[in-house]
This record gives structure tokens, sequence and C-alpha cells, in this order.
């Protein structure tokens, strides 16, 4: 009878041991993703802006968990036993052999007692997972953007066989801003750790001292073209504002600042969706998840008047570069009921109708132009058109032709097409475009894509990556010597025009105030666009204030702080601070509540 | 003089602290590998708890070594009565553990009745079939002696331990044949159990077993009511086993039985076969020389269930391979071997029967556990001695050992006091 079980036990071991081991090796073997740390943010300047901090799970799983121990963990957890015994009773309700997260975001003192006394805590598991912080004081809500948890739709959608990515089940990805567009860079390819597992899907050890194992790769650093000193100060000037400002560096579009206000702090939102958080931020009535800077439109105002300026330039509408248009403080179209200026500026030339913001030099243009070609030249400018750019949500605008004017069955006639010619009536133009606009006015005519990630860097190898130009910068062909007219009228509402109050003390800059007429009793919008320095523009800018009045009085001084900051690293006093301050300061959005009462 | 310790049988107890060695390595292993902390604590105690029990056992050996045999003799119809008496108390104030209802509990140390009972019941049978007159026929005497069996079996079938209460059954030819009663009638005996297990795995074979038997049977005795005996016998039982299966019992039961020799199917891979396809794989894992001490990924994972007690040799074939599965059923053969040659040195029956009975209970326990642990046999839940884990188990078959030993020993002693 022994050598029948000697024989059955040679059978088994020897013989057949090729299919049994299978089974033990199907049983005890798991592969477990090791997923990268999610990559770091910095700043123009090498600050860092978005980076990980651990955040330590307690997990039980009641049927190993020693009830005796119960006190020792409850010291340890500082909460009282009953605490302890109810996580159990739910642990238990999960599955009883399975760790259940019961404690999420311990603080490392108690993780660390616990991990201290582990061997007289059987059932008791740990997680350590990463959560996204953001050091400095910007907030960059929406250029940064949020990170949420896939969600079920996202994971039946993805292609396993050809994706690496491995989303899983509670997995993070990117929801906005640059945590989406640069989602594959940021979180880059999981890698393996084989382990063995017990019969109850534990984790017992390493499998073969790591052998086989995969290291995480391919997860990189996003260096930023944004300056988190503008963005945070920015943010700091629109207490009480709503709006938006746009920085781009004129000589790439690099984004130096891209704030919508209001925000929210990305902190309430860095451990996916907590429901509370969440909705507060979804039923606010300001609606701060709402990206103002591109996506809000408004009319652009008299922001609109350098575009007219060269638009007319090139096409002729003005007989010669010198052409004067003189103005009564009206326009004579239509009994001067509609066409006001802001006062009779008599005979204007271009520069000077720019300097002064004279509307009846505009109206004219417009008068004499053919719309046509008005929303041609707008698309060329980028208004009206998505631009190209790494910011994954923007609004295309509104350039209205004549075709819109049919659909829409609006009114059409002569007084409609001269509104447009001060930027105001049916157009709608984001803070993004007018930042784009400008930075092409520094420049001298080119339109570069507005981006957030200047390069990457993956952080164990060092290896930088460059990326491709998103499109080729576009030359808008201008002649330069109109362009030096446009600039140069710009230069002179800084200096002696309706920004006087905003100059950068030591800084030659060019701008242009614009109000946007809000729809109802509202006050007006006050809407700037500048860049800086004159003669070499380093930073070019877009500002919008909704419903807080003219343009001079809210946007034009922080634009003018904002570029200063820029350039000089700081805004040192001076009275022409004190004044840009007060009114930046001051100046607060109409509540859109109130108003309506 | 000779010291009476000079006849005790020094290379039987070399085995037997050989085999407890390898149990006490094996649970070990299975308690203490880098899944310790994933054990309950009363599992991970099992160590240092099978440690204190072989001192006890121990202790038991000692003592049985020092009692003079006119006094153990004298003792047999007592303890056979105390055994009885302790069956039933466990059927009353027991303690149930894994469904059977044998455990009976002095403060924090819990006794299982039915192993202790085998003490007993061999005890009580061997001093039947021994006190048997050569002039008489064995028949009646051998009758009482296995009714002696059958009792604390019956007892031990109230209590839900059908493993065990198979081991009393199982004694019965052993002793038989022993004790003298005729081969025909002990093959008759050991012919139901075949023909009940081949009929499990295949009727046809069953039925050529049943032609075997008849053929055997001829040449054996020459008689033909023998030959018609041991063809009805056959029969009947794969006839009585099929309509058992396929009318009697529960589909559950059928699953628990006929599983083994398919424990991969579908139907039963999960549940009834899971012990068998685990215990296989870390069987095969192991290979030739095995994973290695605590390294077993089935010992380690524990998917085998019963990992230090009834599947014991599950682990030792993981870690230690084939050489150390090889070894440990050699230490059992040189075992068995052993006491059979102690055994044919006794001249009086008494002892000779004793011996003879414990190497059957210890045959009948290997067989059938290794037998279940390589998928030859159903999962049937009796130990393997001295390496499963269990105190009564341990206790009760050192206590066996150690009278073995001691009848032995003191063998010289039974022609004056018995």
């Amino acid at each position: 009878m022994l050598s029948v079980l000697s024989l059955q036990l040679f059978r088994l071991q020897v013989a057949e041991r090729q299919d049994l081991s299978e089974i033990a090796r199907g049983n005890a073997l798991r592969d477990i993703r090791v997923l990268p740390a999610r990559g770091l943010v910095y700043d123009r300047n090498g600050t860092l802006m978005v980076h990980n901090t651990p955040t330590y799970t307690i997990s039980l799983a009641p049927r190993y968990f020693d009830r005796t121990r119960i006190p020792l963990l409850a010291k340890h957890l500082d909460v009282p036993d009953s605490v302890i015994t109810l996580r159990l009773q739910e642990a238990q309700d999960y599955n009883p052999y399975r760790l259940y997260p019961s404690f999420s975001n311990v603080s490392f003192a108690q993780y660390s007692r616990i991990l201290e006394d582990v061997y007289l805590l059987p059932g008791v598991g740990w997680e350590i997972k990463q959560q996204r912080r953001y050091p400095t004081n910007a907030r960059a809500s929406h250029a940064l953007g949020y990170i949420g948890e896939i969600n079920r739709e996202e994971l039946n959608a993805i292609d396993y066989e050809s994706d690496s990515s491995l989303y899983r089940q509670g997995d993070f990805r990117g929801r906005t801003g640059i945590e989406e567009g640069y989602e594959p860079w940021l979180r880059g390819i999981p890698g393996v750790a084989r382990r063995w597992v017990n019969v109850y899907g534990l984790e017992i050890m390493s499998y073969a001292q790591g052998q086989g194992d995969q290291p995480p790769r391919g997860n990189y650093d996003l260096h930023l073209t944004l300056d988190h000193r503008v963005q945070e100060f920015a943010e700091s000037l629109f207490v009480n504002k709503r709006g938006a400002v746009v920085a781009l560096d004129p000589n790439d579009g690099g984004i130096i600042a891209l704030v919508s206000k209001p925000d929210y702090p990305l902190e309430s939102l860095n451990q996916g969706m907590q429901m509370e958080a969440w909705q507060a931020l979804l039923n606010h009535h300001e609606d701060p998840l709402y990206n103002r800077a591109t996506m809000n439109l408004m009319p652009p105002g008299s922001t609109w008047k350098p575009f007219m300026a060269l638009l007319g330039l090139s096409e002729g509408l003005l007989e010669g570069t010198d052409e004067t248009i003189y103005c009564p403080g009206y326009h004579p179209f239509g009994q001067g009921r509609f066409f006001r200026c802001l006062e009779a500026h008599g005979p204007q030339h271009v520069v000077e109708a720019l300097k002064n913001s004279c509307n009846t030099f505009f109206f004219e243009l417009a008068r004499r132009m053919d719309l046509e070609v008005f929303k041609k030249y707008a698309n060329r400018f980028g208004f009206g058109v998505e631009s190209p750019t790494d910011l994954l949500e923007q609004t295309a605008g509104l350039i209205p032709d004549s075709a819109y004017f049919e659909q829409t069955g609006r009114y059409w006639g002569t007084v409609a097409i001269m509104n447009l010619g001060v930027g105001q009536g049916d157009m709608g133009v984001t803070p993004f475009q007018l930042a784009r606009y400008a930075a092409a006015l520094a420049n001298g005519g080119t339109l570069y894509a507005p981006h957030m990630v200047s390069h990457l860097v993956q952080p164990e190898t060092n290896e930088r990556v460059e990326l491709p130009n998103i499109s080729d910068p576009i030359h808008l062909d201008l002649d330069p010597g109109h362009v030096n007219l446009v600039r140069e009228g710009m230069r002179l509402v800084m200096e002696a025009g309706t920004a006087r109050a905003s100059q950068i003390p030591g800084i030659p800059s060019a701008g242009k105030t614009g109000t946007a007429q809000a729809p109802g009793n509202f006050t007006d919008h006050s809407v700037f666009i500048m860049f800086a320095p004159f003669d070499n523009p380093q930073i070019a800018l877009a500002v919008q204030c909704e419903n807080t009045g003219n343009g001079s009085l809210c946007a034009a001084p922080i634009a003018s702080l904002l570029a200063e900051m820029y350039l000089k690293g700081e805004v040192p006093p001076s009275w022409q601070t004190d004044i840009r301050m007060g009114r930046a300061l001051s100046a607060t959005s109409e509540l859109l509540t109130q108003a309506a009462e | 003089m000779r010291r009476w310790y000079r006849n005790l049988d020094i290379s039987t107890l070399l085995i037997w602290i050989a085999l407890c060695a390898c149990g006490l390595v094996a649970i070990y292993s299975s308690t203490h590998g880098e899944a310790q902390e994933f054990l309950l604590t009363t599992v991970q105690n099992s160590f240092g708890r099978q440690r204190l029990w072989l001192m006890i056992s121990t202790v038991a050996l000692v003592t049985i070594l020092s009692v003079p045999m006119r006094l153990l003799v004298r003792m047999v119809p007592w303890i056979y009565l105390a055994t009885i008496g302790f069956l039933i108390l466990a059927l009353v104030i027991g303690r149930e553990v894994g469904g059977a209802r044998s455990w009976v509990y002095f403060g924090p140390i819990g006794f299982q009745s039915s192993e202790l009972a085998k003490v007993g019941g061999l005890f009580m049978a061997a001093f039947v079939l021994a006190s048997h007159r050569k002039e008489k026929s064995i028949l009646p005497t051998a009758a009482i002696a296995a009714g002696a069996l059958i009792l604390p079996a019956l007892l031990i079938i109230l209590q839900n331990d059908l493993g065990t209460a198979l081991v009393f059954v199982g004694l019965i030819p052993v002793l038989a044949l022993c004790g003298g009663v005729p081969l025909r009638i002990v093959g008759l005996l050991i012919l139901f159990p075949v023909a009940g297990y081949l009929t499990i795995l295949s009727w046809p074979v069953a039925l050529g077993f049943t032609v075997l038997v008849g053929i055997i049977a001829w040449y054996g005795t020459h008689s033909r009511s023998w030959v018609a005996a041991g063809v009805i016998a056959s029969a009947m039982t794969i006839g009585v086993a099929n309509f058992a299966l396929q009318y009697v019992l529960q589909p559950h039961q059928v699953a628990r039985i006929v599983s083994f020799s398919n424990p991969e199917a579908d139907e039963y891979r999960a549940n009834v076969g899971f012990h068998l396809v685990q215990s296989k794989a870390a069987l095969g894992s192991g290979g030739w020389f095995g994973l290695g001490f605590r390294q077993g990924t089935q010992t380690q994972g524990r998917y085998i269930p019963e990992q230090s007690t009834d599947f014991v040799f599950s682990v030792i074939g993981e870690e230690w391979g084939f050489i150390g599965g090889i070894l440990v059923l050699l230490l059992f053969a040189a075992l068995m071997l052993r006491l059979l040659w102690l055994a044919r040195a006794i001249d009086h029956p008494f002892g000779n029967l004793v011996v003879a009975g414990v190497a059957g209970i210890f045959l009948i326990h290997v067989c059938v556990n290794i037998g279940m642990v390589l998928g030859l046999l159903p999962v049937i839940g009796i130990p393997l001695p001295f390496l499963s884990y269990g105190g009564s188990a341990l206790l009760t078959n050192t206590t066996l050992l150690g009278l073995a030993l001691a009848c032995y020993m003191r063998r010289a002693e039974f022609s004056l006091y018995v």
C-alpha cells in the first residue's frame, strides 16, 4: 500500500510536475501595477507649483484582525475603541477577508506608530497614495486643472490591447487644464511588481526577489511658461471681481499668467471628487469652474480700435496714412443719436484717434468697410476662430458676417456695422484671443500658438523633451509702417491718453482701454490690452473685468501692475503704484443679483 | 539482572522522534512564514501548542513505559469503560469543532474524545481476542472483539466524525488476521471497502474485481460456497454503493465522495474539489527537491485548507519535494515494519495483538491520509500520525506507540501475570 502511495507521489511530483506547478503559480502570482509618481509642475523660473505628497490609509481585514488589539489600534489612531469596532463592522460587511480602507488620510505620525506595531496587528494593512499639492500661493485653478477618478464610461472606452496607460478603477486622471492636456506625460506608464498572494488575495511578498518586475516609466515633469509671481499677483488683484487675465510672451506665445476669477483652490479637489466641495463649486452663482480666460465672450470695446486701424490702413479705407477725420463729438450718421463720441475731438489722425479713443473716427472706418472683409480680417487675427493652443477648453467667439445677421434675423444696417467699428454690438471675443492679438501688435504681426508648457523633463533620466510647436507662427503680413502707426497710437494711450494713469514707472509701454457694453442695465465691463516694454516687448496682456466700468479704471491698472511685476520681478513702491493699486483693488464687479433688484 | 529499559526498542523511539520533528518543521513552516501576519492568532500559535503537546505526550510515554504489565492488563476493562463514558460525555457536554461534537474541555485544554477512544478500543478488542481458548471456535470471540470496536465507532458516528469511526472499523480485519480468524473471513471483510472504492472509481472495474474475487476464492478455498460468498458480497457492495450514490445520498454528499477522482472538474474545483486541486498543485510545485523551508507558494499562501492538520503532507511535499515526501513515507514504512517485528517477538497474544493493532492503526491513518492528500481517496478528515497538528491525536498516537513499546519491553512479564 505504501508503494502505491509512493508511486502516486512520484507521479504528482515528478511526472505531472509541469501542469500542477502551473496551477500553483497561477494561484500565487499576481502582477501588481506600480504607478509612476505623477509628473511635477514647475513654472518658468523653476519654482515648484504642483507636487505630490503621500497620504496614508489604514485598512482592515476583519477576519484576521485580533479584536483584543482594538484598544491598541484605537490608541495609535487617536480614536475611541467604538470607532474601530464600527469600522470593523463596515469592513466585515464589505468582505471579511479583504483589506478595506477604513481610515484614510491618517497622519504620518499615526501611520508610523501603526507600522512599528504591525506585528501585533494582524489584519491591518496600509496604503500610501499620492495627493496633488500646490505649494505656491498662486491658485491657477483653470490653467493647472484638477484631477479626478476615472469613471466607468472612460474605463469601458479604453482599448487595453493598444493602450499602455493601464487605467484601472480608482485611478486618477487630469480633468481640466494641463492636468488633462498633458495626461499621458504626467501619468507615464505603470510598471509591474510580481507578488505572492495568499488564498484570500492578500499580498505576502515579492516574487523571486523582484525578478520580472518592471519599473514604472515615462512620467515627465512639466516646465511651464507660467510665472507664478505674476499669476499670484494677478489673482490677488482680483478681489471682489469677476474677470480674467491672459498674459503672453509675445515672442513665442508662452502663457505667463492665466487667471479666471472667481476660482477655487485646487486642493479642495485633489483627492478626487469630494461631493460637498464639488456641489458647492457647481452650484456657486458665479460659476468658479467656468474658465473665463478662454471661454468668456464679450465685445472687445475700444480695444478693438487698433484692429480697426490696421484694417483701415491695410484695406485702403483711409486715403493714405495721414487722412484725418473730423470729430464733432458724434458721428453725423443717424442724427448722432447712437454715435456719440467722448468729446468733440476735432480733426483726428489715426494715431490721435487711438490715443483719444475717438469713436467718430472708427465709426467712420466701419461705415466704409465691407462686412465680409471685416470678418475675414478678424478671423486672420484669431477672432471668431479657435486658437491653436495646449489648453483644451476655449470658445471660438463671434465675429458676425452677413450670413450671421441673415440667420439670426437681426437688424443689420449701417448702424449695426458702425457699432462693430468700436468693438460693440453683436460680437464676442475671449480674453485669450485679445491677449494673442495684443502679442501680435507687440511683435509686429505674428500670431503664436499660446501654450502653457515649455518643455518636459523625465525626473529619473533627466531626459528633456521639447514639444514641437502646436502650430507654425502665423504671419499677418502687415505693412510695418501701418503697424508702427498703431503701436505709436497705443504708446500715446499710455503716455497721454486714456490709460495715462496706468503707466509703468520707467518702462515705456503701449495699451488700449476698452469698455464693453453689458447687456441690460448692468455696469459696463472693463477691458484692457497692453504690451511692454514698447521697444522690445516681453509681455502682452489682456484683462477683462466684468461689470466694473470703464477700461481705464480697473483693467488698465491691473495689466500695468502685472507687466511691471513680470519685467521687474517686483512692484516697487511709488506714487504710480499707489494710484494703480488703489484703482485695481477698489474696483468691484457689480453683483449680478444686486443689479437685478 | 537486566534493567527494565534494556528492552526498550530504541530504533522505534528514533523513528518516532524523526516523525514528530518532521511534523513540527511542517507546522512551523506553515505558520511562521512570511504570511504569518495574515493568520489567525490561534493558528499562529499552533507550533507552540504542538510543542507543548509533544512534551505532554512524552510524559505520557514515559509513564506508560513505567507501568507494570500486570497493572496495565488489569486496567483494560476500566479503560474501556472510561473510553465509552468519555465518548458519551462528549456527546452530552462536548463542544463542536469543525462539525464534530467530540471535544471535551478541561479548562483551556480540549481533548478529542474520538482520538483517545482508539486506545481503549484497541485495548479491549485485543483483550477479548487474547482471552480466546484454542479449543473453541474463534468466531464468537472475534465477534465480541469486533463489537468492542463497533460500539465506540457508533458513538463517534453520532458525534458526526465519520473518518475517525472508519479507523475503528478498519481495525477489525487487522486484529482479526492477527487474532487467528481464518484468512478467508478476513478477506471477505476487506472485500467490502475495496469493492465500494472501485465502484466509486468505475463500476466496470468493480465488476472485473468481482470476477477476480471469484477466481481467487476458488484457488484459495476450493469451496463453491466461499466463491459464492465472495462474488455475492462484492456484487452486493457494488449494487448498494451504486444505489446509495444515485438514490439515497444528497447530491452534495455524492460530490464529496466521488469528486476525488476528478477534482479539477468545473463543478468541483471551487468547492468540494478545492482541497485536492490545491493539494496536488502544492505537490507538483514541489518537484524533486521542493521549494525550500518556508518557501512554498501554496503553503505560504494558505491555498490548501487544513494544511497544518489533515493536509500537512502537502506542506512537506511542496517545501521538501519528492525527496521529503518519500522520506516521510519511508519513516512510516520503517515504523510499521519495526512494529510488526516487535509483535512477532512477543509470545503472548495480548501483547502481540496490541502491537499489531497499533501498527494497523498507524497504517490505516497513513494510507487514508496520504491517499487523500495525493488524490487517491475521498477527502476523509483523519490526521497523519505524529505530523498533523492536533494535541489529542499526538497524545493518542504516542500513547499507542508507548503501549506497543511497553508490550515489547515487558514481554517477559506476560507469562507471569496474564
